[in-house]
């Protein structure tokens, strides 16, 4: 092996710092210059820094993100979330690995060209199944369709190469990118041919522009949204159609010289989203809702986390103040007490909105009444969950409203230092968030003396590297501080023994940006909405088989139905709803019988379910609910930090039970052992994560044990268990040839223009053949 | 000082102090695995785990701390299942054995590994203590054992098994030819009086061991001299003076001896039962035509017995060896002699009659070449040693070129387990949970320690100890969940991670993971 070049960790640590709580962003950036963690450059790390071997080690290795050996030159990202999973991800990353046969136990191919990993979630539910290659994300994939994406990207990647040769300029090089959400609604609407029409626009022009597709921010119905990113500026539109594109793009990039100046004096303006019938000469941009369908998605949702969705500028601290931005946190030191503001929080019922639905004032109070300093404030934004993508919005939408909330708290419990945790795959957010402290600090929001007064708060980002389980608070403290991930038992909570031992309060991201609200509207205002025990609204990501997918906020206590039929429209492929699944891997899925029932905390509890963070994925007939149990339960299981022999091995055991029944090799014992091991999990697991994960299953059980017993005798009712199902080909057939001609494992003979059919031992499950049968001649049982 | 409430009873600890700690200090005791005295618990293995008021789930006592007007419940069936459940669980990822395949083959159970061990370190007292523990008659079993030890020896695989017959006979018969061969210390002495009727092997197999613990014992048979059908095989097979020298040894014990007497005919067994406090019934294959006589029921084989207890439905009458089923084994008959002899003991000291109970073993079960491959680092790697002269046996050199040949299947802390022993306490299954479980594996790279991964249970007490003896490099955990392993830094050897505290590790390491080579 070739001599690594160390001096790249010395500058590194010069850069970042020697604290051990730096230890995260240190592997983070050793990882981006040498694209692996080489155990020299850890060594040396250790050396420079006097952190230990074992905390270095131990960190490097717990974490999803960090990689021990040479990745290859592209990275393949397989979405695996939820809703991703319910469209067929697995079969896409075997598409992937089988397309560029990566041997078994490896994830790279020989040629070290691509690596292929799956990604808990990209939180681009509604492009299902997503994929993202080096940053380019891909939507809507099939097995069959991986072949186009990696030339597309190949394609893309030899442009760029000249690119670079002509401009090496790292800056210059992304100047333009285009961003295209590809929801399924898009899909509906017809204008699946925007991508391409984009295409043909651009190299018409002649323009270098970087085409990228991305998930929409909760108007999936009005989609289909073209972002345009010129320099840090972006102008988003609604409703493009591809006629409309010439026009867009002439107005933003002429051509490829006068984009330079372009871009300088963009940057004294401010970005813009044009997301209203401002602009009245495009068509593209009409955005006001005239059809039942708009109405009724607007209808049921309260903006209060969301406030001024769609018509402030993320980045732009004048417009948030205009829109009455900072003066929750003005009124705070202009002289209200801290007991009244904690009063305040109370009375508005706000409970947290990570999931477990404390209450927030007691979090406060609690931290507040600790005589010790320093203390800290820390915002969790590690939000994991496959199938949800609520707070990566917040963040990359309102960074300001949910520093303004976490300023609020800091000063309330006394806290003169705080952090954001944020996961590694959000780097829009991590980026929006670094971007809008900087300003806020230069606007004399953050730092010292905020406002003009003796109150001073610094604020850091945590940059997470891929570990569910941070998100509880206690190993999100533990990861903070440099160390493993693995969280401890409570009591003491960190409201009393925090970050370092000292007291500290942790709120999610939306629990933060609830809190300006509040202030300016006071507390009884929020009461007024929600349900006895469930006040406010509630932010969610609206998933899976529903017609209008998108991120929603919607008041506590709205009906399951209201969500499903009126906001989302019901399901998409036609098939009858069947459940939804509510809270991702902590939470579970409820049936459609129950869809009367209201969304609050103690509602979902009762249940089975949990509010979680707040993904809501809707199942249709297609859906195998043992499936889903399993999904979720090999989520958990892979994200257990180990700790406890509840969590590390039960949730194992459990996920085992699960295979061999989704395999057809069940025993009906086995259902019985599978509920007292998943209430055992549940009963004496250390933390939340093992505590909670049993539930996907325990729901499972209860509403679909049906579906089991089907399982045991042999049959998948929902054709989803690869095990339990087989492609035939009917008389439908016309004798086109196109299954067999792609069909990956030579399964089906080429016979034309006579009826085909399938060698059941060759064939590999993959429905390759029923997605390209031209007349649905594929059939599954 | 809060004042909580365990098990009914009031505890007054200082403020800070965890259930666990305040439960010992009443004298309940928690089990657990991953606390360490000056360490704290781990929040591990949750076997601490108990019932506080008011709290919905279980709550580990290593970390949870106690709180003025607590009331916490030790023990109930649902925290006893909890615990059953965790162990049950970490077995199912335990890849070890306790025992070795040659002593669960061997009739007696005998600790064949420890006598092996024992020899190849030339300590034959230390040897025959370990034979003489559960086989009262060596010399003549060597002769006479058709060896399932052998037959169950995982040497076998890679060659030839371990000669172990052959080792037993070496330390029998040095022994015999000692100036003073091995003579079991007595425990205290009982007033219980045992009649054993049969001096065949199972008999006096089960009059030695009730002499060894101290409890008088007269031995009845009806032949002339003592050894029943022994006395029938061939003096090719087995020498008449080396039956009659190890007989010897068992009359040293102190028995009372009354030959030529026939029970049943001169005495009747009634008599026994009104003189004796029990009487066992070793009288061989005929057993079931004297019954009726005796006044005692039979089957098809022999006698009637409980399989547990070894009682006959007469109160106080015992019956083994051949007496309950012919085998013609005389292994398995002097392993029943044992057998009895604890049941006998038991009875006799008003004490529920369980037998010799099985302690708990973890299994390995089939074991591939690659497992083998790693096993035999540690052994000679010669073939099995043939003794020079088949008919003298080993010479004391040739058997300790042998036993250099055991693979040690069996754990290096067998005794000390804390896994083993709670598994025992808990009466956990190990093939409960079926599944994926880590491979077997040996790391070998310290001077003096075994770490053996397979075994660990992620406890985290070695990690935090090489923290707190400032180790340069020390252990750390490896990966997150299931795969989670114990490991040194940047791939480092264990020698450079413990190279201060590996007395410390060894002895907080509650399995067998971390032990001495």
């Amino acid at each position: 092996m070739a001599h690594l070049d160390l001096t790249a960790v010395e500058q590194i640590v010069r850069r970042i710092g020697t604290g051990q709580d730096r230890l995260l962003e240190l592997l983070h950036a050793l990882q981006d210059h040498f694209g692996y963690l080489p155990c020299e450059a850890l060594q040396r790390l250790s050396e420079i820094t006097g952190i230990s071997p074992a905390d270095i080690w131990g960190v490097a290795t717990f974490y999803d993100r960090f990689r021990h050996s040479p990745a290859g030159r592209h990275t393949i990202h397989v979405c695996v979330g939820t809703a991703c999973h319910v469209k067929g991800a697995e079969l896409v990353h075997e598409a992937f690995r089988r397309y560029l046969k990566i041997p078994e136990g490896q994830d790279t191919d020989q040629q070290m060209r691509f690596t292929v990993m799956k990604v808990a979630c990209l939180g681009c539910c509604t492009l299902a199944p997503a994929v993202q290659i080096d940053g380019i994300t891909y939507g809507h994939l099939t097995g069959e369709s991986v072949g186009q994406v990696l030339e597309d990207f190949l394609q893309r990647q030899a442009s760029r190469q000249a690119d670079i040769q002509a401009r090496p300029a790292k800056k210059d090089r992304m100047a333009a990118q285009i961003r295209i959400g590809l929801g399924s609604c898009c899909q509906a609407r017809g204008s699946a041919g925007l991508y391409s029409a984009l295409k043909e626009v651009l190299s018409e022009r002649g323009l270098d522009a970087e085409v990228k597709t991305v998930g929409c921010v909760g108007m999936c119905h009005q989609t289909p949204l073209l972002e345009l990113i010129i320099g840090d500026k972006s102008y988003l539109y609604a409703r493009v159609r591809p006629e409309d594109l010439d026009q867009i793009i002439g107005r933003h990039i002429q051509s490829p010289r006068p984009l330079r100046a372009l871009v300088v004096a963009a940057k004294r303006s401010l970005d813009q989203l044009i997301a209203g019938p401002l602009e009245q000469h495009n068509h593209a941009i009409l955005l006001e809702p005239r059809d039942r369908p708009v109405q009724e998605f607007l209808g049921n949702q309260i903006r209060i986390v969301t406030e001024c969705s769609g018509q402030i500028d993320p980045l732009d601290l004048g417009q948030y103040i205009e829109a009455g931005g900072f003066a929750g946190l003005r009124r705070c030191l202009d002289g209200l007490s801290a007991e009244y503001v904690i009063e305040q929080i109370r009375i508005s019922g706000l409970r947290g909105r990570g999931g477990a639905g404390f209450p927030t004032y007691a979090k406060w109070a609690a931290v507040r009444a600790q005589q010790t300093q320093p203390k800290y404030v820390i915002c969790n934004g590690d939000e994991g969950d496959p199938g949800a993508f609520m707070d990566r919005m917040l963040m990359e939408s309102y960074p300001f409203r949910i520093i303004e909330g976490m300023t609020i708290a800091a000063w309330c419990v006394g806290a003169r230092e705080g952090f954001f945790y944020i996961r590694a795959e959000y780097p829009l957010a991590l980026q929006r968030i670094q971007k809008a402290i900087q300003i806020c600090t230069e606007g004399g929001y953050l730092g010292r003396s905020i406002m003009g007064t003796d109150f001073s708060l610094d604020l850091r980002i945590i940059p997470g590297a891929g570990a569910f389980v941070c998100g509880e608070e206690t190993a999100m403290i533990a990861s903070i501080e440099g160390r493993r991930g693995h969280p401890r038992f409570r009591p003491p909570f960190p409201a009393e023994h925090g970050l370092w031992g000292r007291p500290t309060l942790i709120n999610n991201v939306e629990t933060f940006a609830t809190v300006p609200w509040i202030l300016r509207n006071g507390g009884s205002a929020l009461a007024a909405i929600g349900t006895q025990t469930s006040k406010g609204t509630k932010v969610f990501a609206l998933a899976g088989k529903v017609a209008r997918g998108g991120l929603i906020e919607v008041p506590m206590g709205i009906k399951i139905r209201q969500i499903v039929e009126q906001i989302g429209g019901g399901c998409a492929e036609g098939r009858p709803f069947k459940a939804v699944q509510v809270g991702g891997p902590s939470g579970g899925s409820i049936s459609a019988e129950l869809d009367h029932l209201g969304i609050d905390y103690e509602t979902l509890n009762e249940a089975g379910a949990m509010m979680g963070s707040g993904g809501l994925v809707v199942l249709d007939e297609g859906d195998c609910m043992v499936d889903m149990a399993r999904y979720f339960l090999q989520f958990t299981q892979n994200q257990s930090c180990g700790k406890c022999a509840f969590c590390r091995i039960g949730t194992r055991r459990m996920l085992e039970i699960l295979d061999a029944i989704c395999q057809g090799q069940g025993k009906e014992q086995d259902l019985d052992e599978l509920w007292n091991l998943a209430q055992m999990v549940q009963k004496a697991s250390l933390c939340g994560l093992g505590k909670t994960a049993p539930k996907p299953v325990l729901t499972s059980l209860r509403y679909f044990r049906s579906e089991y017993i089907a399982h045991l005798q042999g049959r998948c009712p929902a054709g989803r268990c690869r095990a339990l199902i087989r492609y035939m080909i009917t008389d439908k057939c016309n004798g086109c040839t196109l299954c067999a001609q792609h069909c990956p494992a030579e399964a089906i003979g080429w016979t034309p223009y006579q009826q085909h059919a399938i060698d059941q031992t060759r064939c590999i499950k993959c429905g390759t053949c029923k997605a390209v049968c031209p007349c649905n001649a594929v059939r599954v049982e | 000082m809060p004042i909580l409430v365990i098990d009914g009873r009031s505890v007054t600890v200082p403020p800070g102090t965890t259930i666990l700690e305040a439960a010992r200090s009443a004298g309940i005791e928690i089990p657990t695995l991953c606390f360490l005295e000056g360490l704290g618990g781990g929040t591990s293995c949750m076997l601490c785990v108990v019932k506080v008021s008011g709290v919905r789930d279980l709550v580990p006592a290593c970390a949870a701390k106690v709180a003025d007007g607590m009331e916490v419940l030790t023990s109930d069936p649902q925290i006893h299942q909890a615990r059953r459940t965790a162990l049950e669980l970490l077995l199912s990822d335990h890849v070890g054995d306790c025992m070795a395949p040659c002593q669960l083959a061997c009739p007696a159970h005998m600790v064949i590994p420890a006598m092996i061990r024992a020899i190849a370190q030339a300590d034959l007292a230390g040897a025959i203590r370990v034979v003489k523990s559960t086989i009262a008659m060596p010399a003549v079993a060597s002769r006479l054992c058709n060896a399932p030890c052998q037959k169950a020896c995982r040497r076998g695989r890679l060659d030839e098994p371990v000669a172990i017959c052959l080792l037993k006979r070496l330390v029998a018969e040095l022994d015999l030819h000692a100036p003073s061969p091995f003579a079991p210390t007595p425990e205290a002495p009982r007033s219980a009086r045992v009649a054993v009727v049969g001096a065949g092997p199972a008999g006096l197999a089960c009059a030695y061991y009730l002499a060894w613990a101290g409890i008088s014992v007269t031995v009845f048979d009806d032949r002339s001299e003592p050894g029943g059908t022994l006395r029938d095989v061939g003096e090719k097979f087995l020498p008449r003076g080396l039956l009659d020298a190890e007989i010897r040894t068992i009359l040293d014990t102190g028995l009372q001896m009354q030959m030529g007497i026939r029970v049943g005919k001169d005495i009747p067994l009634r008599t026994l039962r009104s003189q004796f406090n029990a009487v066992v019934l070793a009288i061989g294959a005929t057993a079931g035509q004297q019954a009726s006589q005796l006044g005692l029921s039979a089957g098809a084989d022999g006698l009637s017995v409980d399989s547990q207890t070894y009682q006959t439905d007469l109160p106080g009458v015992f019956a083994a060896g051949d007496a309950v089923r012919p085998r013609r084994m005389v292994s398995r008959a002097l392993a029943e002699g044992r057998a009895i002899a604890h049941c006998v003991r038991q009875y006799v000291q008003g004490m529920p009659i369980q037998g010799i109970r099985m302690p708990f073993n973890s299994h390995i079960g089939q074991v591939d070449r690659g497992v083998l491959d790693q096993m035999i680092l540690l052994a000679s790697k010669d073939r099995q040693v043939r003794p020079v002269e088949e008919q003298v046996g080993f010479s004391l050199a040739e058997g300790r070129q042998e036993a250099a040949r055991c693979l040690h299947c069996d754990c290096r802390k067998a005794q000390s387990c804390g896994l083993r022993r709670l598994a025992d306490l808990y009466q956990a299954r190990q093939s409960r949970f079926k599944g994926s479980r880590r491979a077997f594996a040996l790391v070998l790279d310290h001077p003096d320690l075994i770490y053996e991964p397979g075994k660990c249970i992620s406890c985290g007490i070695c990690v935090r100890l090489t923290r707190l003896y400032q180790e340069r490099y020390g252990l750390t955990f490896i990966g997150r969940g299931f795969q989670m392993g114990l490991g040194v830094p940047f791939g480092k050897g264990l020698a450079e991670g413990i190279e201060r505290c590996a007395a410390h590790c060894v002895r907080a390491c509650p399995t067998g993971a971390l032990a001495w080579r």
